[in-house]
């Protein structure tokens, strides 16, 4: 073997493997070609195994025809591999293509009762101005749920609460959360600002707007300088944070044996804003709340003296909150418990 | 408190439109519950006279009539009543008229003779109570004038507080106008024309308890004509939503609505002697009553009655042998006040509360009674032409003065937040009728009364500090300086109450004892769907003694008993899968002391993950309930709970409940409960939807009132853990949660978890075996494990898991 024998070995590897790089379909076959013909114990080492054959003068010779075909097949297969990588990364993706159109996995997540989320919002807003919670039994004595709070037995206004009695004698299911104000006033000592949250039971036969199962939002406010006027600003914030700013209030006389002066708070009418329509009975405005000044007997029977110490208590139902708010008709939606209804409220 | 405004007008000149008194009587605390326009209803319906009155061609019993209404051509007009002549005015709905309860008028033909429209009755009108014969108008009654315009009236339901029975009238709401308006009052008229033989020689009244009777008022009214009421009364009782009956019942249901004051009326010759005797009833008398009910009379009745027995239950129901009747020639008028509280029980305890028992319920004042007796005499007089006797049998005819109310003009501006001069002060109170005086001179300090009732106060005050307040009679609610300055608002206006906010100091700090319930029902609300809702209760059940239903007659000792009751509710609505839970309250009794515990309840029913495209539906199952009893533990910073077997609940599945054991000291465990499936045979039993549904009743500690766990925020370890994973055959039945008891307990100190990941049933185990696998991990913050201690650990476990019945699988 001479070296034109080499050199045109070298340059029919070099044609062979240049047509076989054109020709691979893949990656993997360029990967087959580079160590076929470029690997250590490929093609191109095999000829070049002939150059000891040769006279030394002509191997430099070789050696660099050599190196020149290595160039042009390396050169020819990254060429190649890139254009391949492409065309695969299009066919991958193209594989992988989804119908992005289809719904997600459904996740699951639940919600609070309505009347769970106003009582949290009530009480929200009140903290705001400084408000705590504290709780208030359920069985109640009747010394406390009515005649500590100046409904003495027999009393007219005890037509206000029908009540249900319990076998646990001089019990009763308190029929509304004022107990909770004289509980307060023995527990704490003034400044009290304190929110009642809680259910309450009435004997009354279930209707769209009557439960005898319900909660309701008390509020006490008690010191030596609390004011009627401090009532109505404070209730007035409450119904622009709850129902939205510059909602129109009103702040009327109402009856309570345990305040006097006693009030009765409306908003203006959430549906109509005012003109009157059958929501709230022609007449624009909504009534969402009694309240009034703590009475001087219900001051005593809490252990304070009214000579010094005066506020008011303010009471709500949070299902009517949220009716009004939700635009809700019928009480019972609250107790039946559908989950049909409740889902709306997440 | 329905209000005719024409009989309101009556007493008080009113120049507002009712829709703008409506709403002053509201702020003045008056509420007006609905503006009704009695009339409006009638259209088409004018004024007429019937010219011609002949018989029907063709039928007996109806009239051909012609009418005019003093224009056009007159109508002829068939008509059944027999009531009609020529010359009188009637009502006539002519063609396209709409009657009451929506009834049409057209032309029509009657037995082959064309009826332009309809005469009417009082009671097709609903303007009287009369349905038999064409309602008769005055002979002076302008023709053709639309009867709406002649008889149609505003009526205002007031809603009258319990403590305002003064207002419970026409005349006291009268004075409510007149303290908005300013303007002066009229009275009632009650001068009486008498003659004949003195009222004491007919008529004798004693009282046995002056307590329980404080003052009775009688009068006498002899040869009365019982007939119907003159029409223009029927059409103000029927305004005023009470149905006439006859001329001596209506005038005391006149006297009762115009002044407040109920009225009894006896036919005189039932009544033995013409004594009447108020006592309390004795054991074993009876007495018909009104309704025609035969009653027995409990020992503490008052009675009036005479001295044969008794006639009447006293302001409550009067007896049916001494009704005044068609056959009644004299009566006797009894206007009498009784005690509150008697009447208010008496008429609890035979179920008899009526528009009279609940006016004397609310306290009157006695000089009612005179006023009471006057009117109703004169208005027999009037109406049914009775004879009244001269004089009055009073038994406490002595009427007290106003009551001596002092208060701190000063205080009121305290208490509202308003500051009121003192003349307008005294100008607002007369208003309302109250007049005021400043202290005598004499008197250094005056008595301000600060509570009465069951814990009166009063304070001392300088003179020249105070006002006293004269309060009228009838004013029985204003007893404190806090009812004045009540009255003082009000009249004024709660309008002109300004607007502050607090500016006292603000109490510390105290921490809300909602935070673990209200973290609670984040937590599960953000795992499934939730909803408003039982472990053995604690103690004894509570009952309710006065229960709406039997269903409601015992306290809930549980919550998941309500709970699976929504499950079953829901799906008897067609909705098959549902995810709840309340956090709520239990109730039980140690001897005499109500005991109240908060609870967590979960119920889970159907399907845990609904179907979707790409998705299986999926059951609930136990493993989902543990699954967030375990997530619910981590929330409130707990350790994974223990589940342990429970067989012996007979609500749950035997071989499908356990007990719930996490964490705890020695004041007892952070959250204990069961959890479990609904026992198949309860589905059987009970409702066949609640079959399979699984239910957690739960107590977490804090619940009640608490504070949450905060959470450390430890830097994770730098150095690896290992894990190591093991397999131990144990017979089937044996808890995996007592195995990795085993694990926990021998793995040393360098354990940090053990989680179950793999458990096996088959070949090559025996059919009596399955194989538990638990990954291991272990790590040591501060430095890197070498093999051979995690092997040590290893051997431990491995030979406790032997020598626990165990095999290592290999």
């Amino acid at each position: 073997m001479d070296l034109a024998d080499l050199t045109r070995d070298l340059d029919a590897l070099r044609l062979r493997a240049l047509a076989a790089v054109a020709a691979a379909p893949d990656t993997a076959t360029l990967e087959a070609i580079e160590v076929d013909v470029l690997g250590k114990k490929g093609e191109l080492t095999s000829v070049l195994r002939g150059i000891g054959a040769l006279p030394p003068d002509d191997r430099p010779r070789v050696g660099a025809v050599a190196n020149t075909v290595r160039g042009a097949i390396e050169a020819a297969l990254a060429d190649r591999r890139s254009g391949l990588a492409s065309s695969e990364l299009a066919a991958r993706l193209e594989r992988e293509r989804l119908d992005v159109t289809t719904p997600g996995r459904p996740l699951r997540h639940g919600s609070l009762h309505p009347s769970i989320q106003a009582m949290a919002e009530i009480a929200g807003i009140f903290e705001q101005f400084g408000f705590v919670v504290h709780e208030s039994q359920e069985i109640e004595d009747d010394l406390t749920n009515f005649q500590m709070l100046n409904i003495p037995p027999d009393h007219p206004a005890r037509d206000l609460w029908d009540t249900l009695y319990v076998d646990v004698p001089g019990h009763l299911l308190r029929t509304h959360t004022s107990p909770g104000q004289i509980r307060v006033m023995q527990a704490m000592r003034p400044p009290i600002r304190a929110l009642l949250p809680g259910r309450c039971f009435r004997y009354e036969s279930v209707d769209a707007s009557h439960g005898f199962e319900f909660f309701q939002v008390e509020g006490l406010m008690v010191d030596e300088g609390t004011t009627l006027a401090d009532l109505k600003g404070l209730l007035d914030q409450f119904a622009q944070a709850m129902f939205g700013t510059g909602k129109k209030t009103r702040f009327r006389p109402g009856y309570y044996p345990f305040t006097e002066p006693s009030v009765a708070f409306d908003v203006e009418c959430l549906v109509c804003g005012g003109p009157g329509c059958p929501a709230c009975g022609r007449s624009g405005w909504m009534t969402i709340l009694g309240a009034g000044m703590v009475h001087p007997v219900v001051l005593q029977y809490g252990g304070l003296d009214p000579e010094r110490y005066q506020g008011f208590a303010f009471g709500m139902g949070p299902e009517r909150i949220s009716m009004l708010k939700h635009g809700i008709s019928d009480l019972r939606l609250f107790m039946d418990n559908d989950l049909r209804f409740l889902d709306q409220f997440r | 408190m329905r209000v005719p405004l024409s009989w309101l007008a009556e007493f008080v000149d009113i120049e507002l439109a009712p829709e703008a008194l409506a709403e002053r009587l509201t702020l003045l605390g008056m509420e007006v519950r609905s503006v009704e326009r009695r009339g409006a209803e009638w259209r088409n319906v004018v004024v007429g006279e019937l010219l011609t009155v002949a018989r029907h061609p063709r039928a007996d019993r109806l009239s051909l009539t012609t009418v005019t209404t003093g224009s056009g051509a007159p109508l002829e007009i068939v008509c059944g009543a027999t009531n009609i002549a020529p010359g009188q005015r009637v009502p006539v709905a002519l063609p396209g008229a709409v009657l009451p309860g929506n009834r049409r008028i057209e032309r029509t033909e009657k037995m082959g003779v064309v009826s332009n429209g309809m005469l009417c009755s009082g009671d097709e009108l609903q303007l009287t109570g009369d349905g038999e014969g064409i309602l008769i108008l005055p002979a002076d009654t302008p023709l053709g004038v639309p009867l709406a315009d002649l008889f149609g009236d505003v009526v205002l339901d007031v809603d009258v507080k319990p403590n305002r029975g003064d207002a419970l009238s026409i005349v006291g709401l009268a004075r409510e106008v007149a303290a908005i308006t300013g303007t002066g009052l009229r009275q009632p008229l009650l001068d009486v024309v008498e003659s004949g033989a003195p009222v004491g020689d007919r008529l004798a009244v004693t009282v046995h308890d002056a307590v329980l009777c404080p003052r009775f008022v009688g009068r006498w009214v002899g040869g009365v004509r019982v007939g119907p009421s003159p029409d223009a009364i029927q059409m103000r009782l029927l305004a005023a939503g009470v149905r006439p009956i006859s001329n001596v019942v209506d005038a005391s249901n006149y006297v009762m609505l115009e002044l407040g004051k109920p009225i009894h009326t006896f036919d005189a010759g039932a009544v033995e002697g013409g004594r009447l005797v108020v006592r309390l009833a004795r054991a074993g008398e009876r007495l018909q009553t009104l309704d025609h009910v035969e009653r027995d009379l409990d020992q503490d009745t008052l009675l009036i009655a005479d001295a044969r027995g008794p006639l009447a239950i006293a302001g409550v129901m009067g007896g049916a042998a001494s009704e005044v009747s068609d056959a009644t020639i004299d009566v006797i008028v009894e206007s009498a006040i009784f005690d509150p509280v008697s009447i208010r029980r008496t008429a609890f305890r035979y179920a008899l509360r009526s528009e009279a028992s609940l006016r004397f319920e609310k306290g009157q004042e006695t000089r009612l009674a005179r006023l009471g007796a006057d009117r109703a005499a004169r208005l027999l007089a009037d109406w049914a032409g009775g004879t009244v006797a001269p004089g009055r049998v009073d038994t406490a005819p002595q009427e007290p003065d106003p009551a001596r109310v002092a208060f701190r003009p000063a205080r009121a501006g305290r208490l509202l937040g308003l500051a009121l001069g003192v003349d307008e002060q005294a100008a607002l109170l007369r208003r309302v009728g109250i007049e005021v005086e400043v202290p005598a001179p004499d008197v250094p300090t005056v008595a301000i009364p600060v509570a009465a009732g069951t814990k009166p106060l009063s304070a001392a005050c300088p003179a020249v500090d105070a006002l006293v307040a004269l309060v009228p009679t009838w004013r029985r609610d204003l007893l404190v300086e806090a009812d004045i300055i009540e009255e003082l608002a009000r009249v004024n206006g709660y309008d002109r109450i300004p607007t502050t906010l607090p500016a006292t100091p603000m109490p510390p700090f105290r921490p809300t004892p909602l935070a673990v319930r209200d973290h609670v029902r984040g937590t599960l609300a953000g795992l499934a769907p939730a909803a408003a809702g039982e472990t053995p209760g604690e103690g004894d059940p509570i009952w309710v003694t006065n229960p709406l239903s039997a269903d409601h007659a015992l306290l809930r000792q549980n919550l998941v008993g309500g709970l699976v009751e929504v499950i079953v509710a829901n799906r008897r609505r067609g909705r098959e899968d549902a995810a709840i839970f309340e956090v709520g309250k239990g109730y039980g009794r140690l001897a005499d002391d109500a005991r109240e515990w908060w609870r967590l309840g979960i119920a889970l029913a159907g399907a845990f993950d609904p179907p979707a495209w790409n998705r299986e539906r999926r059951a609930a199952d136990l493993d989902d309930m543990k699954g967030i009893v375990e997530a619910l533990a981590g929330a409130l910073g707990l350790p994974r709970p223990r589940f342990a077997t429970l067989a012996t609940e007979p609500m749950l599945h035997p071989g499908r409940a356990a007990t719930v054991l996490v964490g705890g000291d020695a004041d007892g465990p952070a959250l204990s409960g069961a959890i479990g499936e609904v026992h198949p045979a309860l589905a059987g039993e009970w409702d066949e939807r609640s079959r399979g549904a699984l239910v957690a009743e739960l107590s977490i500690r804090g619940l009640a009132a608490g504070s949450l766990p905060v959470p450390r925020g430890l830097t994770p370890a730098r150095h690896p853990e290992v894990d190591r994973d093991i397999a131990i055959v144990v017979t089937a039945e044996r808890p995996a949660g007592e195995i990795e008891a085993v694990i926990r307990d021998h793995a040393g100190p360098l354990l940090r978890d053990v989680r179950l990941f793999d458990v096996y049933r088959g070949v090559p185990l025996a059919a009596s075996e399955r194989s538990l696998a638990f990954r291991l991990t272990f790590g040591d913050p501060d430095r890197t494990l070498n093999e051979a201690e995690v092997e040590t650990a290893m051997a431990a476990v491995t030979s406790a898991a032997t020598a626990a019945g165990g095999r290592i699988r290999s």
